[in-house]
């Protein structure tokens, strides 16, 4: 039980940190509970945008995946999130310098102040439908987790529902703040004991190279492209999973809530750049001890085969050690939910509760916010209650629904021709056709391969048909009042470096 | 650097961080299906994938911190200025 205590300790730390962001005033008003006053250093920064992202999906997930597929999992979530520093550079450059001149807290504020009401209450919707895939996926993990280090003792459903009910303590305590510290300490925590595991999983064999040769003698295809008949890890397999990772982390809360929350250009610029050059390290080497797993612990499969994390630092460390590697696990999973529960509660009280009652006090504003909070991880709890869908596949039908909301992002900050209309009406075709495809076939019609998507995956095809749907219904419909006035702020001279 | 110079930069930039992109998005030019030759124990178009993923990294470190062509904190004060001009009319 020395596990579940570790664990019991993260989250009491976590509770503690919370608690005294709580006590030192973080909370007080809404742009302190909401965005930290914008006085987020660049190392707070940094491990909290990582932690928040860096979730039970890239440790149980990826060594799962890493397990069962091979080395075509460095395209999920390592490699492919390198261009993010440009990526999240040109595009959330201005949401950076708008916010805190505005003073946005929401996702919703740049889509309202640029299209209107209805987007500022559209996106946070859409948003909150694809998170929930991803919360459900670190919770899912979560539980999953805790019943393989306690052999049991503790079922599934115990670790689900407990584990959520502390991180609404501290989330609903500490506030932007308190979140991104916590966020940071799991993040350095998680960090090391990867590192850890990696090398020690290496040595059991005599190196990397001894692993790797042991394992190629006796599963060759997991060093292949397109095993299978083509059918894994085919090119355009791989380029639907990595845009998909790629432009979903454009897309989720996490961009909007760092860099309103950053102090400098400095800390914006080195959190945007970071991100990549940590997760090739970071989110590699689960996926390298995934693969070495298959012939350490062989034989698992679906479900079973997101314990590896789990089971092989059970093999391969003494128990004390291999509960601190898989709690680091936890600490993942569990920054995630924050990021995430936080981003949308965020959301939710700010674009969708304020603009019903505008006039509303700030700490009003708070308490809905902590409302939303518990609300969030109550829905997560209950879906995940029964686990269906192995975690990774799960976390990337998430990452595709939300990136359908980039195309009028990128009309508000680059196009002067984008309306409200276009908006609206692709992130409207856009979700509904990723809500139809999950509804019809399950995640793989939204990740494999469709022949009547012309060999995309669903993901690909929602996009295009998305992209397609903003433009055509741009240019067909004039900017209104709305678009015409926020072109001054949207486009001024000093937003062009 | 006049301002058709630093466009021009950026141009160069953003159209080279494109390229790059579609590669550490797929292996598209440099891996093939079936049987890979190995090196360091790994799959020659992971091997390769690693290496354009770290020099896409330094050249984005490069146009971030040590080119004029992205925002710096000495510039702030002035963007915030005017946009808060604007912001009162």
């Amino acid at each position: 039980m020395f596990s579940v205590a570790i664990i019991t300790c993260i989250c009491l730390v976590s509770v503690v940190v919370s608690y005294i962001a709580f006590r030192r005033g973080f909370t007080r008003n809404a742009d302190d509970y909401f965005v930290a006053g914008s006085s987020l250093g660049y190392f707070v920064l940094i491990f909290s945008l990582l932690a928040s992202f860096l979730s039970a999906f890239s440790q149980f997930g990826m060594s799962s995946l890493g397990y069962r597929t091979g080395f075509g999992s460095i395209f999920v979530l390592t490699v492919n999130l390198v261009p993010l520093g440009f990526l999240w550079y040109f595009i959330h450059k201005k949401t950076f310098l708008l916010g805190r001149s505005r003073k946005w807290m929401s996702m919703g504020a740049p889509f309202g102040e640029r299209y209107g009401n209805s987007m500022r209450v559209l996106v946070p919707i859409v948003v909150f439908i694809a998170s929930i895939f991803y919360i459900v996926a670190q919770v899912q993990g979560i539980g999953l987790m805790l019943e393989a280090m306690s052999n049991e003792v503790i079922s599934y459903h115990v670790g689900v529902f407990f584990i959520p009910l502390f991180i609404a303590v501290y989330l609903i305590m500490g506030g932007m703040k308190g979140a991104a510290w916590v966020n940071t300490i799991q993040g350095l925590f998680f960090s090391f004991m990867v590192i850890l595991l990696f090398f020690v999983v290496m040595s059991q064999q005599g190196g990397f190279i001894p692993t790797m040769d042991a394992v190629y003698a006796k599963h060759p295809e997991l060093f292949e492209l397109g095993q299978k008949g083509g059918k894994v890890w085919s090119l355009p397999m791989i380029f639907g999973f990595a845009a998909a990772m790629s432009l979903g982390c454009v897309c989720f809360p996490q961009p909007y809530m760092h860099a309103y929350s950053s102090r400098t250009a400095k800390g914006l610029k080195a959190m945007f750049l970071s991100f990549g050059g940590i997760c090739i390290i970071i989110i590699t080497m689960p996926i390298l001890v995934g693969i070495a797993s298959t012939i350490l612990v062989p034989g698992l499969s679906g479900v079973e085969a997101d314990k590896v994390y789990g089971l092989i630092a059970s093999e391969v460390l003494s128990e004390p050690l291999a509960a601190l590697v898989v709690a680091g696990g936890f600490t993942a999973a569990m920054s995630t939910v924050n990021g995430m529960v936080f981003g949308n509660a965020m959301n939710m009280a700010n674009d969708l509760y304020k603009l019903a009652k505008p006039d509303m006090l700030p700490r009003e504003q708070i308490a809905v916010a902590r409302v939303c909070v518990l609300v969030i991880l109550i829905i997560s709890i209950v879906i995940a209650w029964d686990p269906k869908t192995p975690v990774a596949e799960l976390s990337v039908v998430a990452f595709g629904m939300v990136s359908v909301t980039l195309f009028p992002l990128l009309g508000a900050y680059f196009w002067k021709r984008a309306t409200a209309f276009g908006a609206i009406s692709a992130t409207v075709i856009g979700a509904g056709l990723n809500v139809y495809f999950v509804l019809k076939g399950g995640s793989s019609m939204i990740l494999m391969p469709q022949p009547a998507f012309f060999n995309l995956n669903g993901f690909l095809f929602a996009f295009i048909v998305t992209g397609i749907v903003f433009l055509v219904g741009c240019l067909i419909t004039k900017p209104g009042t709305v678009e015409k006035e926020s072109l001054p702020l949207f486009f001024h001279p000093s937003l062009s470096k | 650097m006049t301002q058709k110079n630093a466009k021009f930069k950026k141009n160069v930039y953003f159209v080279l961080f494109c390229v790059l992109t579609v590669f550490c998005w797929c292996p598209i030019g440099y891996g093939t299906y079936g049987p890979a030759n190995r090196i360091f124990g790994m799959p020659d178009w992971a091997v390769i994938t690693f290496i354009i993923s770290i020099v896409f990294f330094i050249l984005q470190w490069i146009y971030l911190f040590h080119t004029d062509l992205a925002i710096k904190d000495n510039e702030l004060e002035e963007i915030f200025h005017q946009l808060s001009d604007l912001n009162r009319k």
